[in-house]
């Protein structure tokens, strides 16, 4: 049994808290992401389960046993490195087959293993090179092929992407997915691009300043982002936001006035705020519609202030009202993009927009309690 | 004339002087081995001949002969290879295995520790010469092996340019060896020794000059014959050639031939190691 | 590439606090108890030593400080103190000197490198034995070729006035390739760009020197000195081989004294009071040292 738990882990260096109160339960098979900014505590979070870092405070299983204790080597885990950390005196063959001899396994096994490892990665006419002799995604494929030669039950993965070209790096992506499906390990991944936590998590759990934010699927995250930050951190171009002034409660939708006076639309339950409390609206990129000046219903003034041509989209940037950030709308490349300067209404649909507290916290979406109506 | 000729004219003053400055000192530096040589090469009664010659007469290898005959000087030889090869391979275990230690394992009291292992700097190894031989004679090591051997692995420096070294290595590899089971000596043996070869190599190669060249603590441990080294043995040849200066000369040749020659040999790792070990003084 | 702002700190304290007392208790074993017989107990011991009144082999009463009390009105000490200086004197300036103008002729001859090097080096490596076997002969009265060159029939390392200069002289060509590595290393440590761009400015030759070089290569400099001063008076071999200490103890260095009083006199317990404070004279004048080139930088 590979699962992985965390009850109440709390890390302190120092004066310094650095995990400040994680719970977390990892199913077995499953490929986990932490991913957060910089300082977010993933890193450490992902070396407190190797057992390179102590724990402070709380309580870490493994395979259903309490690990706080014991030795990495015993915790049947793996860790991929992000610098991969090949011994650059040993050949690969030898670097993949350290942890075995060191385990005393008889050699004839330890040449299987290792042989049946670089075939999985397809590195297996390196095996007699020595690592500065090989390129940074071979240098990888050694660093993941020295993990999984000792069959851990938990792969831990360290930002192993960062040193690749983006190139390789989307390469190397769709392998580490197949990866997951062939060994059905239970995988845990640091990163800090959240396109790669989109693409391979199967659970996201998003790190912000030693704290969990919020932990769920891709989907849900994306869609449902329980809070301001989780929904700023993923999407690309960033979800934009706006300060607002709660005006009016509907039943299932708010109006809030913008700073330019504009007062638009949202599906959301704000039952718990009052009239004039401040809000922020978000609404992400590919949400905003872009439409000639002085129509009906809601729209957000801006000016076109730059335009940019991706190939299969267009971002356009504009800017609402004097000196506010710029907003990114996505456009559909084919259309022609206006131009720069010109004025236009910013326009999205009410549901299709999200309201955050003073503190952060999301009101729920309306759409889902409609949408669920609908389906019940 | 141009400015340019002047500016040539003015370099080629200096390299004139420097060339010449670099002769002159390099002659001076090397004569004294190479009038060494000369006398060495050289029938016995030419040395002390009322008429000075700048090379031999005749050219003849018999001090070197009578050189390896008498005395004891192949015997001094062999106490000095085995006394620096033992003193070099003690000295690199204890100290690799310490400045392990001090640079990648956590225990309460590292620095102190450390601090107190480098204050050995501050006491000239003579001022405890008295107690040394007094714990020599109660351990019955005096005029052994072992007594030559023992108070010269004690090396601060060595430790001190290894724990640099150390540290500079990204921790990266400990924890990989870590996680792939290795315990703190296998780590050393396996990770961190492979890839400090040079260093360890320049220090080596430092300790066993040092070693070789050691005069003071031989002098003060050995009472016989038998048991001396190269330095403290050449010293002796007053008594046993006599005043005879070209076996004096050709001993003498014979007892710097070794670390010359490894220092012609490794004269990278030497002024490495050199380098390195004057980082601490400074 | 993504960069924890923990790092600094994650650094320090990777795997802080872990198990690590018996590994690190085993590592140390070995050289812990090599330090503690060879050094530390002998340290202690010295200090107690000089305490008592003992012979080479026995120690006896504790007489406090007895011992030092003679020390400082001891005439031997005080002038194996004065030929120590003296000897310092001679050694310390040139050394450097010589160092640094070899310093500067190797960095310049690049091609010849290892060679020009080779030949101001090679002398450090030599056992003091051969140094002064070759000192020996090269200074003999008659057959010596000094005196060939020079003229006369001297027996520098019997005459007064000489034989410790003879002895420094000596000394200087044995040990002037380690201050040369040291300011060598200096010297590459300067970026050849504060050059290129000197001259660009139209400096040259000498005027490069003071500007540049100099002042980059000063805090070096000190250190050399200090090295080389702290290695000066801890003479004893060349000292003790060439000269016995002759003529009528005229270069007779402090610790050559100390080795005297113990070995030869078989006063443990006052040789002991002699190398304490000879000690505390090195470490006070070292102190001294360093105050003085903070001062000066």
């Amino acid at each position: 049994m590979a699962s992985v738990s965390l009850r109440g882990i709390k890390k302190q260096y120092e004066k310094n808290s650095v995990i400040k109160g994680v719970d977390l339960d990892i199913a077995d098979g499953e490929f986990v992401v932490f991913v957060g900014p910089s300082g977010c505590g993933k890193s450490t979070l992902l070396r407190i389960v190797a057992g390179l870092e102590d724990i402070t405070e709380g309580t870490l299983e493994i395979g259903g046993r309490v690990a706080n204790d014991i030795e990495p080597a015993r915790r049947g885990i793996a860790m991929v490195f992000q610098s991969y950390a090949l011994y650059p005196h040993m050949s690969v063959a030898e670097n993949m087959g350290f942890a075995l001899k060191l385990a005393k396994v008889p050699k004839a096994e330890i040449a299987e293993r290792v042989g049946r490892a670089a075939e999985i990665l397809q590195i297996g006419h390196l095996l007699e090179r020595k690592p500065k002799a090989l390129s940074g995604g071979q240098r990888q494929r050694v660093a993941i092929g020295r993990a999984i030669v000792r069959k851990p039950e938990v792969f831990l993965f360290d930002e192993p992407l960062s040193n690749l070209d983006a190139a390789l790096r989307g390469q190397t992506r769709v392998e580490l997915a197949r990866l997951h499906r062939e060994l059905k390990s239970t995988m845990i991944y640091v990163t800090h691009d959240q396109v790669e936590a989109m693409t391979l998590g199967q659970k996201i759990v998003v790190l912000n300043g030693g704290r969990i934010e919020q932990v769920g699927t891709p989907s849900d995250l994306y869609e449902r982002p329980a809070n301001k930050f989780v929904a700023g951190f993923l999407g690309s171009p960033r979800m934009n936001f706006f300060d607002a002034t709660l005006v009016k409660q509907g039943a299932r939708s708010a109006t809030v006035e913008l700073a330019g006076g504009e007062r638009v639309e949202v599906a959301a339950d704000v039952a718990r705020a009052q009239a004039g409390a401040r809000v922020t609206l978000g609404v992400r990129p590919e949400h905003l519609q872009l439409a000639r000046p002085g129509l009906e219903g809601g729209g957000i003034a801006a000016t076109v202030a730059l335009v940019e041509y991706l190939g299969d989209v267009t971002l356009v940037y504009a800017q609402a009202g004097e000196g506010g950030d710029m907003v990114a709308v996505k456009t559909d490349a084919d259309s022609a993009p206006p131009a720069l300067g010109s004025r236009v209404e910013l326009v999205f649909p009410a549901t299709r927009a999200f309201l955050f507290d003073e503190q952060g916290a999301v009101f729920a979406p309306g759409w889902v309690a409609s949408t669920a109506e609908a389906m019940a | 004339m141009s400015v340019r000729f002047h500016i040539a004219r003015s370099q080629l003053g200096w390299t004139v002087a420097a060339v010449v400055a670099s002769v002159v000192l390099a002659a001076l530096w090397l004569f004294p081995l190479l009038w060494a040589l000369s006398t060495a090469l050289r029938p016995e009664h030419e040395t002390v001949s009322a008429v000075f010659h700048w090379l031999p007469q005749t050219w003849t290898l018999d001090a070197f002969t009578r050189t390896l005959g008498a005395g004891n000087v192949p015997r001094w030889l062999f106490n000095s290879a085995l006394v620096a090869f033992l003193v070099t391979v003690v000295t690199m275990a204890i100290s690799l295995m310490a400045a392990y230690a001090f640079s990648q394992l956590r225990f309460r009291g590292r620095s102190l520790l450390f601090g107190l292992a480098m204050l050995a700097f501050l006491l000239p190894f003579e001022a405890l010469l008295v107690p040394l031989f007094r714990t020599m004679h109660q351990l019955g090591m005096i005029n052994s092996y072992a007594g030559l051997v023992l108070p010269q692995v004690v090396s601060p420096v060595v430790i001190y340019v290894f724990k640099q070294f150390f540290d500079a290595i990204p921790a990266d590899f400990r924890e990989a060896a870590l996680m792939d089971g290795a315990n703190p000596l296998r780590v050393l043996w396996s990770v961190y020794l492979p890839i400090s070869g040079n260093i360890v190599w320049a220090m080596a190669i430092v300790t066993f000059i040092g070693a070789w060249n050691n005069f003071l603590w031989p002098f003060i441990i050995v009472t016989s014959n038998d048991m001396m080294t190269i330095p403290l043995g050449l010293t002796q040849t007053y008594d046993a050639f006599g005043v005879r200066y070209a076996q004096l000369m050709a001993a003498a040749l014979l007892g710097a031939l070794p670390v010359a020659l490894a220092y012609v040999v490794f004269q990278r790792r030497v002024t490495q190691g050199f380098l390195a070990a004057s980082g601490l003084k400074g | 590439m993504e960069t924890t702002t923990l790092t600094p700190v994650v650094t320090k304290a990777r795997g802080e606090g872990r198990r690590e007392g018996l590994p690190a208790a085993l590592l140390l074993a070995p050289f812990g108890a090599a330090f503690l017989l060879f050094f530390l107990v002998p340290a202690l011991h010295t200090f107690y030593m000089s305490l008592t009144e003992s012979s080479l082999t026995r120690t006896s009463a504790f007489v406090g400080l007895a011992n030092y009390a003679t020390l400082v009105q001891d005439p031997s000490f005080w002038s194996s103190l004065w030929n120590t200086f003296y000897f310092a004197l001679l050694t310390v300036i040139p050394l450097t000197a010589f160092g640094l103008l070899m310093a500067l002729l190797v960095n310049r001859f690049v091609r010849f490198q290892s060679w020009l090097q080779g030949a101001f080096f090679l002398p450090y490596v030599l056992p003091i034995s051969v140094m002064t076997l070759i000192a020996d002969w090269m200074l003999q009265p008659s057959s010596g070729v000094i005196n060939h060159l020079v003229g006369g029939q001297r027996a520098w390392l019997s005459d007064v006035h000489w034989a410790l200069p003879a002895v420094a002289i000596g000394t200087i060509w044995w040990t002037v390739g380690f201050n040369m590595l040291m300011l060598l290393a200096g010297l590459r440590n300067i970026p050849g760009e504060l050059y290129e761009a000197a001259a660009l400015d139209g400096a040259r030759g000498f005027t490069l020197f003071r500007a540049i070089t100099w002042p980059a290569l000063r805090p070096v400099v000190g250190t050399a000195l200090l090295i080389q001063l702290i290695a000066s008076l801890k003479v004893f071999g060349q000292t003790y081989i060439l000269t016995s200490g002759g003529p009528y103890n005229t270069s007779r260095v402090t610790l050559h004294y100390m080795y005297e009083t113990a070995f030869t006199q078989s006063d443990a317990g006052y040789a002991a009071a002699v190398a304490m404070a000879f000690m505390f004279v090195v470490i006070a004048l070292s102190l001294l040292a360093r105050v003085a080139a903070r001062r000066a930088a």
